[in-house]
C-alpha cells in the first residue's frame, strides 16, 4: 500500500484519497439527485 | 514515464500529473474486470448448480473476487503496469463507505454508531493492553510494539501509517506490524463468518463484531458482506466508528515517545487530531444526514447503494491482489504469532461484548 503520510515536495497542495473520495461522492450523488444517473442496477 | 525536469514550469507538472491520472488506469481496469469476474462467477456457479440439482455451497461475489486475487498476486507475478491502480483500492473504500451513509437512516447511525463507539473503547483499551504485553513477552522493539497495538485496536494500515510519522518509528518495524495485520486481516475472512454462521448470529451482531474484531477497513467490510448485505452495512458503521478514534490514539502514543525524546512533541493537538482525523467519516455521516433530510426518492437511495456495492467491488479485488503471503513470511514470523495471539483473544473480547450488547440492548 502506498505511503501517504509523506508527499512528494510537488504535492504539496495535493488533496488526500479521504477527501478525494468524499468529493466524488458527493459529485455522484449530485448526479443521481438530478437524474443524470438513472436506476443504477446491481 | 515523464522525467523529472529541474525547470519546473507550470505546464511541465500539469503533464505529469496527467500522465500520474493515466497511470492508474491499468490497475483500475483489472480491478474492475476480477471484481466484475467475480459477481460473473456467482451468478454462473450457481445457476448452473441449481440448474443440475448439486449440493454446491453459495459463494459470494465478495469471495469470488477475493480469491481470484489472492491467486494472481500469490501464483503469477503482476506487472508494474498495475501496480498504481492497484493502489488505488483504498479510494474505492472510502467513496463505498460514503456512498454507504445513504443506506443509513440517521437513527440508525445514531443508535448503532452509539453502541459501536462504547464497544469500541472498551476493544481499543483492552486491545492496546494486550498486544503491549505480548509484545514485551515475545520481547519486540519498543516501537514496533506500539505500532502492532496501534494496528489491531483501531484501523490496520492506515493507523500503523498515521502513526509511523507521529512516533518516529523505523520503515522495518512498519513493515512488520502491517504484514502482521494484512496476513491475520486475509484469515478473518474465512474464520468470521465460519464462526458466526457456528453461533447463528444474526445480521447485526455478526456484523458489529466484524467491525470491532477485524482490523483493516477492507477486510472488515469483506468480512462483513461475505455474511450478508445487511451484516456488511453494520460492519462498515461500526468499522467507521473505530475509524474515528485513530487520532485520539495515535497522539496518546506520540506524546507518550516524545516524553522519551524518542519522537517530535506535539505542539498543537487539536491541529494533530483534525490531521489524523479520517474525513471520510464525515462523508459518511454527511450523506446519511442528506437522506435523513429527504434529498433523494427510493429510487435514487438504492442507485446510491448500488453505486457503493461497485465501489466496494473494487475493493475487495485489491484485497486480494495485495495479499502477497510470501512477502508477508519474509517479514518475519515473531511480529505475526505476536499479533496471532493478540488478534485470537481480541477476537474472543468482541465476540464476548457483542454477545453481551445483544442481551442487553436486542439488537
Amino acid at each position: 500500500m502506498a505511503d501517504t503520510s509523506k508527499a512528494a515536495p510537488n504535492q504539496g497542495r495535493s488533496l488526500s484519497p479521504d477527501i478525494w473520495a468524499v468529493i466524488v461522492a458527493l459529485a455522484l450523488a449530485l448526479a443521481v439527485k438530478l437524474d443524470l444517473f438513472k436506476n443504477i442496477p446491481w | 514515464m515523464a522525467s523529472s525536469t529541474s525547470t519546473s514550469l507550470p505546464r511541465a507538472e500539469s503533464d505529469n500529473r496527467w500522465l500520474n491520472a493515466l497511470s492508474v488506469v491499468p490497475g483500475v481496469l483489472l480491478l474492475a474486470g476480477i471484481g466484475y469476474a467475480g459477481k460473473v462467477l456467482e451468478r454462473s456457479i450457481n445457476g448452473y448448480a441449481k440448474a443440475h440439482h448439486w449440493t454446491f455451497p453459495n459463494i459470494e461475489y465478495v469471495l469470488w473476487a477475493i480469491l481470484i486475487g489472492l491467486v494472481i498476486s500469490n501464483v503469477l507475478t503482476i506487472p508494474k503496469i498495475f501496480q498504481a491502480g492497484i493502489d488505488t483500492y483504498e479510494f474505492w473504500l472510502k467513496l463505498g463507505i460514503v456512498l454507504l451513509g445513504a443506506r443509513f437512516v440517521l437513527a440508525d447511525v445514531l443508535k448503532l454508531g452509539g453502541i459501536s463507539l462504547a464497544l469500541v473503547v472498551i476493544e481499543i483499551t483492552v486491545s492496546l493492553a494486550l498486544m503491549t504485553f505480548l509484545g514485551k513477552i515475545f520481547k519486540l522493539k519498543p516501537k514496533l510494539i506500539s505500532l502492532l497495538a496501534i494496528g489491531s485496536a483501531v484501523c490496520g494500515v492506515s493507523a500503523i501509517i498515521a502513526a509511523k510519522g507521529a512516533i518516529d518509528a523505523d520503515d522495518e518495524d512498519a513493515s512488520f506490524a502491517m504484514a502482521a495485520i494484512l496476513a491475520l486481516g486475509a484469515l478473518s475472512l474465512f474464520t468470521f463468518p465460519a464462526i458466526a454462521h457456528s453461533l447463528h448470529m444474526n445480521d447485526v451482531s455478526y456484523g458489529l463484531w466484524a467491525g470491532l474484531g477485524v482490523d483493516n477497513t477492507a477486510e472488515a467490510t469483506a468480512a462483513g458482506a461475505l455474511y450478508s448485505d445487511a451484516a456488511g452495512k453494520v460492519a462498515v458503521l461500526a468499522k467507521t466508528a473505530r475509524n474515528a478514534m485513530i487520532g485520539f490514539v495515535v497522539l496518546g502514543y506520540a506524546i507518550y515517545w516524545s516524553r522519551k525524546s524518542q519522537a517530535e512533541a506535539v505542539t498543537n493537538k487539536a491541529a494533530f487530531l483534525w490531521k489524523k482525523f479520517p474525513k471520510f467519516v464525515l462523508g459518511f455521516l454527511l450523506m446519511s444526514l442528506l437522506v435523513g433530510f429527504h434529498t433523494f426518492d427510493k429510487g435514487q437511495i438504492t442507485s446510491l447503494g448500488n453505486l457503493s456495492k461497485w465501489a466496494f467491488l473494487l475493493t475487495f479485488a485489491g484485497v486480494g491482489l495485495r495479499t502477497n503471503f510470501r512477502e508477508m513470511l519474509q517479514q518475519g514470523l515473531r511480529p505475526f504469532i505476536v499479533g496471532a495471539l493478540g488478534e485470537i483473544l481480541i477476537a474472543c473480547l468482541t465476540l464476548g461484548l457483542v454477545i453481551g450488547a445483544n442481551r442487553v440492548w436486542g439488537l
